[in-house]
């Protein structure tokens, strides 16, 4: 196995509607600056639009509150 | 938040894989895999951060696999002929208990998804000193590495595609690579690169 190391962060998935990189690029600074946030990405490849995230908590409503502040739909990608 | 699961991981490894060779790098998305994997997408993301990290984190691994099981009891201080054949075996071991790993490399190979360069420096490391004692003692001639390669390896693995495949040329039966044909193929490559 690959020895990535098992970190503290908890992953938290998200569905959104963010479409391109522009738009990736507007929600970057609130993302960014987010303490709670050690990483973020947006898979534009996928269908989903799925905003990943790796927090320092595994609360995802502080997560969706930003995103749809920003102006996006965000809802967490459930099972 | 779910908590990491090292067979989950695997599954969705080996599943990506054979999406990939059976349905090529567009034929591989996290719905899909999600679904051949019989996990959530969200699962799958708790792994990787997209599909292109996804291809990347399954070439690094597959290649160290690979990397590993190519050096079991290699001597690269051992003389060519020795060296060379238990390369072979190595090789073609590897080749037949992961043919889904095998061809998934080979279609890395031409793909701009992978950087190759991340790739474990051991194999090379070991597969060049191999090749420059064999050459300091004369045991083979100097070639440029491609026709190197091609002299050694590429029969190797032309035989055994025909072998993985169960055929070869048409009206030809199926195609064994059993030791005979091995010890006569490796003898021939052996005598293209004595000195």
């Amino acid at each position: 196995m690959n020895d990535h190391s098992i970190t503290e962060a908890f992953v938290l998935v998200f569905k959104t509607n963010i479409n391109n990189p522009r738009q990736v690029k507007s929600i970057a600074t609130s993302l960014d600056n987010c303490p709670d946030i050690l990483k973020w990405n947006v898979d534009l490849a996928d269908i989903d639009k799925v905003l990943r995230i790796e927090a320092t908590h595994a609360q995802c409503e502080p997560m969706i509150e930003l995103v749809t502040r920003a102006g996006y739909a965000c809802e967490e990608l459930t099972d | 938040m779910r908590i990491r699961d090292a067979s989950k991981e695997a599954l969705i490894r080996e599943k990506a894989i054979e999406l990939i060779v059976n349905h090529g790098f567009d034929g591989l998305s996290m719905h899909k895999l999600a679904k051949a994997a019989g996990v959530s997408v969200a699962t799958i993301y708790i792994y990787f951060k997209d599909r292109e990290d996804l291809i990347q984190q399954v070439y690094t691994d597959e290649s160290r696999k690979m990397t590993e099981a190519t050096l079991i009891n290699f001597d690269p201080d051992a003389h060519f002929d020795e060296g060379l054949k238990r390369q072979w075996i190595n090789r073609m071991t590897y080749c037949l208990e992961n043919p889904y790993s095998m061809t998934f490399m080979e279609q890395v190979k031409h793909s701009p998804l992978v950087e190759r360069s991340t790739v474990d420096t051991r194999f090379l490391q070991a597969m060049q000193r191999f090749v420059h004692n064999a050459i300091d003692r004369k045991e083979i001639i100097p070639l440029p590495v491609e026709i190197y390669w091609s002299i050694a390896f590429a029969p190797l693995y032309q035989l055994v595609k025909f072998h993985i495949a169960g055929k070869s040329m048409p009206g030809r039966p199926p195609f064994v690579f059993d030791e005979e044909k091995i010890n006569l193929t490796l003898g021939l490559v052996l005598k293209a690169l004595k000195p």
